[in-house]
């Protein structure tokens, strides 16, 4: 089993805690106890995985706060990273590119 | 009381090092400054790729810069070494350090003839600076008397679960015991703006730090509009990436943590010292070499940084302390690291970790080299550019 840490009780990614494999079951710490759920692809150590599905431009929360939004729909269990998030902030006309 | 073993200076905090500064005050001066450095044990030269042909504000970054590190805790004392037709003149740079407090000699290659002279002559007076400096000993100070600076690079995901966070248990220390901290690297506190403004001491501090952090992302929105230029386009670094850093967002709320939980007494300007004890940011951008010299130049005798994926750099003079909270990153690269804070990530207390880390600070501005100074690593001195 591998560990993945749930920062603040408001996010709804976690970071793991050792690389994991598609299928393998994570269990997530938080500040209230311990959860589980199964990842949905390979995760490197440090990355974050979703605990709970996301639409489309809803915010994703890590350290209670946003950090980014969600560039297409993320179930839990998947990898959170540059390929379905995106940030606006520093940058311009971001709409006009995409 | 926790103490360190520091030099005592006529005006100002005390220094960790005992060292003489050689600075050009122009490029064209710079082989002239190295060689004198190079003839006297315990003198160090500070060269750097400006001075001239600059304008407004560019120009008076590079002199502020310069003066504060000429004005620096760590030095003794200083030698201007100018060419003579430069834009920032040497005369300007040797009174305003001197205008300091800090014993200041100067020489301009044109006044003295030619290189050899030059360097003859700043040889005789870097010589005996170092030896006025060598009579000197180290005695204690109290944490009052310490300005840390606190600067990340090479983060990953680590960075904000345990680095940070050990090294703002620190940071609070500091500063409840009446020191001083200063972070910056303003150009990767984008998302985190509100949650520093509701640490302001006044509205006004308040209003300073949404001001500086709203005029950085200003000018970062500009430089990465440009269709042309997508591709140089990313805020953070593949290796902030790779490490598990999706956003600057991300980046800021993660490196915030190194800022502790106190007030911010107020927002500093380049090569400006602050006016008393407290935390401070220091609007300066993230690249590591500009931010160090910023907190060298704004009086930080040590600078505490926090590494994901391990950076070997240093500043001579002034021991920059490596931290990880990666504990892989810390047995891959053993000599560039001082201190590992990776047993939080493994369930060890902030506080635990953050207590040995202050000791190690301590140990280090009592003498101790920082890994960085044992291998002689000097690549953060950077003067910034608008």
């Amino acid at each position: 089993m591998v560990r993945a840490l749930k920062i603040n009780g408001r996010d709804n990614c976690a970071v793991l805690l050792a690389d994991v494999r598609k299928g393998e079951t994570v269990e997530v710490r938080t500040e209230t106890g311990v959860s589980s759920l199964a990842a949905r692809c390979d995760i490197a150590s440090g990355h974050k995985i979703a605990l709970v599905s996301l639409t489309v431009d809803q915010p994703i929360v890590k350290y209670g706060e946003e950090i980014g939004r969600a560039r297409t729909a993320i179930e839990a269990g998947d990898w959170i990273h540059l390929h379905n998030v995106t940030c606006r902030r520093g940058h311009q006309h971001q709409e006009q590119r995409e | 009381m926790q103490t360190f073993q520091g030099y005592r200076r006529s005006r100002g905090l005390p220094g960790v090092r005992n060292a003489v500064a050689v600075i050009p005050s122009v490029f064209c001066a710079n082989t002239v400054a190295r060689r004198i450095a190079e003839h006297v044990a315990g003198a160090i030269a500070f060269c750097h790729p400006v001075g001239c042909s600059q304008v407004g504000l560019d120009l008076e970054l590079t002199a502020r810069g310069l003066k504060g590190l000429g004005a620096h805790p760590n030095f003794s004392g200083v030698v201007v070494v100018g060419l003579g037709c430069e834009r920032l003149q040497a005369r300007e740079l040797a009174e305003s350090i001197a205008a300091m407090g800090k014993p200041v000699e100067m020489l301009v290659i044109q006044e003295e003839g030619d290189t050899l002279r030059a360097i003859e002559k700043g040889i005789l007076f870097a010589g005996r600076l170092a030896e006025e400096a060598a009579r000197q000993s180290r005695e204690a100070f109290p944490l009052s008397e310490l300005s840390l600076g606190l600067k990340c690079g090479g983060t990953d995901a680590t960075s904000g679960l345990a680095a940070n966070p050990a090294l703002g248990w620190v940071t609070d220390r500091v500063v409840d015991a009446g020191g001083r901290a200063i972070f910056t690297e303003v150009t990767e506190l984008i998302g985190a703006e509100q949650i520093l403004a509701g640490r302001g001491k006044t509205p006004q501090v308040a209003g300073e730090i949404l001001a500086t952090i709203g005029a950085m992302e200003k000018r970062l929105s500009a430089a990465t509009a440009s269709a042309e230029l997508q591709h140089r386009s990313a805020l953070i670094s593949p290796g902030n990436e790779d490490g598990g850093v999706t956003t600057v967002a991300e980046k800021a709320l993660g490196g915030i943590y190194k800022a502790g939980t106190g007030t911010i007494s107020g927002v500093v300007g380049y090569g400006e010292y602050p006016a008393g004890p407290g935390l401070y940011l220091l609007d300066c951008v993230g690249h590591d070499g500009e931010a160090v010299t910023g907190l060298v130049a704004s009086g930080c005798q040590a600078v505490v940084f926090t590494t994901g994926r391990g950076t070997p750099t240093g500043f001579l003079g002034v021991p920059i302390i490596k931290i990880t909270g990666n504990s892989a990153t810390f047995e891959k690269m053993k000599f560039n690291l001082d201190f590992n804070a990776g047993r939080i990530v493994e369930g060890a207390t902030i506080a635990e970790v953050g207590t040995e880390l202050l000791a190690k600070v301590l140990r280090v501005a009592s003498g101790e080299p920082a890994r960085a100074e044992l291998l002689g690593h000097d690549e953060l001195f950077c003067i910034t550019r608008i």
